[in-house]
């Protein structure tokens, strides 16, 4: 069947039921060995113009899905996920949905689909999902914004979040949910800075505080079981949660949050890296992810010391106990990573602008501690 | 403690300081700075240990475990952490414990990881300079971890082995070494996942020590009245647990070794004479003569220690114990049969009259009959063939189990009759009887060969040594009716051993008599007789006839030993029938004279009667065991021709 035969064939039949058809010829066209460019091509107009309506036969720019459509698209790519097809075939047809030049046009369905897997739940899609995020990393904004929405779902709407997502830390459910909602906080911490107060709801610290206690393997569980992804992907390294949640809570009391939240998630944490296997290459924690707090503390300290003399700051910074116990938390941090060896990166680096932070008994300990010519 | 005075502290110091301070305020950080410093510092033992320390105070199982185990493998040298380890394995083998020290490190080490929990009861039993430390902890080893058993029984058997032989209580079956070997070990080591590579001369030896240490912890038992029976019974279990690993390192057929659930005795020894029936054409392979030998010795020591424990039942509350005797009872053939149980009716005719009836007084204690007869057909076995005689010898005389068989070797003597064995065995083993039973047994195996005169003395014996606590009832079982010989449970009780003597003695008179019977002959069985009133009193007719014949009754006891309502009212009859009775001693004997010339003599008897009859309702035990031990002569008047025959012997 030639690729104009395939539209029109395609163009007799309506919505929803088009996207239904288009969804199967898709995977014929690309879950093969070496699909080739036109096939790749094909691929991408069905989903564009049978999927997701987003252009018409024409080519031409149609407006977004009204909220019916977006709800009957949502109860089809369900059900195929859902569907009894190999998981490669699953994460192959994902990746190429929802990812690429037109990720920001779909990330709302995506977000929508996410949610839906969380609430059902549905293995199947998170699996898909966990394996789209791994590939295309934390970095993208259009995860910031399924992170946010996801959130928005979970724990604003939901009053007892905590009490109905506290049965998932199994496989591979709460995995993906703790990886959406890390890359969700990393990436509004600008935002909680600005606005200097709690930048979550309490009931996401709640569920991260019970899941990272309860699981001492959680954060590098996304490492231990690489997804199944298509022949000859390039495989990508996928981050832990380990730093953004570090930040998190090393940065708590200089934003004022003294919730005993914090302190759980952050001896939570501590385990959680005593627990990466000795011997595995180090890649747990990247070096320019754990240096991310430094900057933030940098900044609070100079608004202490602002319009100080030089032996009152010294003084001024010591005894402010949110610093301290910032830096404290900080300090054992990175001593117990750099312990279990699974900082990769430059660790000289990394030390070097550690050791530029404002005057604490602890952090000299582990700077000396840790000098590579010690 | 402000944080700008513990900027004087050394760097640890400070790291630890920290994380106690935090300790009352907020546990959280407190850990987290704990972590800190264990990573920080981990070559150096006071931080390690304080770690520890702070997790064992706070009560925290998992941290102190995790902490416990990092540092077993690196500090167990340290002579703080090794106090500490010693307390955790003497925790583990305390199971009960209130102290809440030993509780917590009692729990704390099941949170301690497999092969850690393995390399310290390793390091501690090797560092034990206790032997009997070293033992326990290698045990313990064993218990936790099967997997450490191939490697590590072998040894831990010789230790025992040499240990028990240097030790005081070499001579002793029951020491603490021989204790856990059989008690503990080898019941471990039948489990069924494990392998244990031992010689069999070994596997033999082993075996004997555990027969050996049964027999002599239960023996021992029974002699303290009782204690442990419930110990007991589990002992067997375990004795068997050891003849299943016997069997399976020896290749011995399963079909004898196999103790399940449903175990029950008179199964087994279905299996037992099944395996006689079928290997009987083996009989000289060694390894069958052998597996049967040791099977068959234990059976029958289990049944032997059953049978004596059902001879002393627990009693109820508030009730003397009582414990049975099995004593030679007496058969009538004009008492009706007894009823025979369904299961002897099928018996072969012959095979009947050559096996007593055997009788107790309730039918709970039935039980005694069916031990003693299991007992007594695992014995027979036992001597069926020469080859198992021999090889039962060669064992009785490495184990000597006859100290503990005597008892029923006289009992089983007495069953087939053989009465010159069981007088033998009670010469013997005179220590071991207490006088009671001795003389009990003689008297009546001294009945048995009719030498009246001994079973008396016997009796008088008896009698000094009456029970005074347990006073018991009379039996109605004593006496049967059938062909067969009658054997009888009897209980220990005053009134039962009184009835069986009044018994013997009745019948010694009677026998001696042999019809022609004297006055005194008379009298004697007339007073014996009121004890078991009204089972004698079938007697009576017969005695009141050789009375009337002889038309005149001389008693002088009368007065002091007649006072059965029914005896005195047919003596009267006789007397108002022109028969003389010569019963008040200063009286005289009279002929009837002239008419009223004797009529104060009339009066007098007629008073000394009424006189009786009022002292019917006297305490007849009493009255008979006075009898007994006060009329001598009397007595020895009725049986004086064995009397005279003894002395033509001893002459």
């Amino acid at each position: 069947m030639s690729v104009q035969e395939t539209k029109i064939s395609l163009r007799k039949i309506e919505f929803p039921a088009c996207a239904k058809e288009a969804l199967s010829r898709i995977s014929q066209l690309i879950c093969r060995r070496g699909p080739s460019l036109s096939q790749m091509d094909l691929a991408l107009d069905l989903m564009a113009e049978f999927v997701f309506c987003e252009i018409d036969k024409r080519g031409n720019k149609l407006p977004p899905l009204n909220p019916i459509k977006e709800l009957q698209l949502l109860d089809i790519l369900f059900e195929y996920f859902n569907g009894n097809i190999k998981e490669v075939f699953k994460n192959t047809v994902f990746l190429s949905l929802f990812s690429g030049t037109t990720a920001t046009l779909r990330s709302r369905i995506l977000s929508k689909l996410i949610s839906i897997a969380i609430g059902v739940p549905s293995k199947s899609v998170l699996i898909s999902a966990s394996a789209l995020m791994q590939q295309v990393g934390d970095s993208s904004m259009n995860y910031n914004k399924l992170a946010e929405a996801i959130v928005k779902d979970y724990f604003v709407l939901i009053p007892n979040a905590t009490q109905r997502l506290s049965g998932l830390p199994d496989f591979p459910v709460p995995r993906s949910l703790l990886e959406t909602v890390v890359l969700w906080v990393t990436a509004n911490s600008k935002l909680c800075i600005a606005a200097q107060q709690n930048p979550s709801p309490r009931s996401l610290l709640e569920t991260v505080v019970l899941w990272v206690t309860a699981n001492s393997k959680l954060c590098i569980a996304a490492q231990q079981n690489p997804s199944a992804l298509p022949s000859g992907t390039i495989v990508m390294e996928s981050t832990t949660s380990i730093a953004g949640l570090l930040k998190w809570c090393i940065l708590a009391p200089i934003y004022k949050q003294d919730s005993e939240l914090y302190a759980n998630l952050h001896l939570g944490l501590l385990n959680n890296i005593l627990d990466i296997p000795q011997g595995y290459q180090p890649k747990a924690i990247n070096h320019v992810h754990l240096a991310v707090p430094i900057r933030y503390i940098y900044k609070y300290a100079a608004s202490l010391v602002r319009k100080k003399d030089e032996a009152e700051k010294n003084r001024c910074l010591l005894e402010d106990v949110n610093l301290q116990l910032s830096l404290d938390r900080y300090a054992q941090a990175v001593q117990v990573a750099l312990s279990t060896n699974c900082v990769y990166g430059n660790v000289g680096e990394l030390l070097n602008q550690l050791s530029q932070l404002p005057q604490n008994k602890l952090w000299s300990i582990v700077i000396a501690a840790n000098q590579p010519n010690k | 403690m402000e944080i700008q005075s513990l900027y004087t502290l050394s760097d640890e110091e400070y790291v630890i300081q920290r994380a106690k301070n935090a300790l009352i305020m907020d546990p959280i950080a407190a850990k987290a700075w704990m972590i800190t410093a264990k990573t920080l510092y981990p070559n150096n033992f006071g931080v390690q240990f304080e770690a520890y320390r702070i997790e064992k105070t706070a009560g925290h199982l998992r941290e102190a475990a995790k902490c416990f185990s990092d540092l077993i493998g690196k500090f167990h040298q340290h002579p703080e952490f090794w106090n500490e380890i010693n307390k955790v394995t003497s925790a583990l083998r305390i199971d009960s414990d209130l102290d809440p020290e030993r509780q917590f490190l009692s729990k704390m080490f099941k949170h301690i990881s497999p092969e850690i929990q393995h390399k310290l009861l390793l390091i501690t039993a090797d560092h034990c300079e206790d032997t009997m430390e070293h033992c326990k902890l290698l045990l313990l080893l064993l218990q936790k971890f099967h997997s450490a058993i191939p490697s590590h029984a072998p040894a831990l058997i010789d230790t025992l082995l040499s240990a028990e032989k240097h030790s005081h209580a070499s001579n002793h079956p029951i020491n603490n070494y021989r204790k856990i070997l059989v008690c503990e070990l080898l019941p471990l080591l039948n489990e069924e996942t494990t392998t244990v590579e031992l010689s069999s001369k070994l596997v033999y030896k082993l075996l004997h020590k555990a027969i050996e240490y049964y027999v002599h912890s239960l023996n021992f038992h029974n002699n303290s009245n009782g204690q442990g029976i419930v110990n007991a019974e589990l002992s067997w279990d375990k004795l068997c647990s050891v003849l299943e690993f016997t069997g399976r390192q020896l290749g011995w057929d399963p079909y004898l070794t196999t103790f399940g659930q449903n175990w029950t005795k008179e199964g087994y020894w279905q299996k037992l004479l099944t395996f006689c029936q079928s290997q009987c054409m083996n009989m000289d392979d060694n390894n069958n003569i052998r597996q049967l030998l040791y099977c068959l010795t234990v059976f029958f020591l289990q049944c032997l220690h059953d049978y004596k424990l059902s001879l002393a039942p627990e009693p109820c509350p508030g009730q003397p114990q009582t414990s049975y005797f099995l004593m030679e009872a007496f058969v009538d053939p004009t008492y009706p049969n007894p009823i025979i149980e369904p299961k002897s009716k099928r018996r072969k005719l012959d095979h009947e009259t050559s096996t007593p009836q055997i009788t107790v007084d309730k039918p709970e204690l039935r039980n005694i009959v069916n031990n003693f007869l299991m007992t007594v057909k695992c014995w027979e076995l036992l001597n069926s063939t020469e080859a198992l005689q021999r090889e039962y010898t060669k064992l009785n005389m490495h184990l000597k189990l006859n100290v503990w068989l005597t008892q029923f070797l006289i009992d089983y003597s007495v069953y087939k009759g053989q009465l010159d064995d069981a007088l033998n065995y009670i010469k013997q083993k005179q220590d071991q009887y207490s006088p009671l039973k001795r003389n009990l047994r003689t008297a009546s195996i001294q009945y048995l060969k009719k030498n009246y005169y001994a079973s008396y003395n016997h009796i008088r014996s008896v009698i000094e040594t009456l029970p005074t606590s347990n006073n018991g009832n009379l039996s109605n079982c004593l006496i049967i009716g059938g062909t067969q010989r009658h054997l009888h449970f009897l209980p220990l009780t005053k009134l039962g051993i009184l009835q069986i003597c009044t018994k013997l003695l009745i019948r010694s008179i009677l026998e001696k008599a042999e019809g022609g019977y004297a006055d005194l002959a008379i009298g004697n069985i007339l007073v014996l007789s009121q004890l078991d009133w009204p089972q004698e009193e079938e007697r009576l007719p017969s005695l009141l006839k050789h009375i009337q014949q002889r038309g005149a009754f001389q008693y002088y006891l009368f007065q002091t030993y007649v006072v059965n309502v029914d005896i005195l009212e047919e003596l009267t009859f006789l007397w108002t029938h022109q028969v003389v009775l010569d019963v008040v001693p200063h009286l005289g004997p009279r002929r009837i004279g002239t008419r009223g010339a004797d009529k104060g003599v009339k009066e007098e008897i007629r008073q000394a009667i009424k006189t009786q009859v009022c002292r019917s309702n006297d305490a007849l035990d009493q009255l008979i065991i006075s009898f007994i031990t006060k009329e001598r002569e009397s007595i020895l008047q009725t049986l004086m021709e064995i009397l005279k025959v003894i002395k033509q012997y001893t002459d």
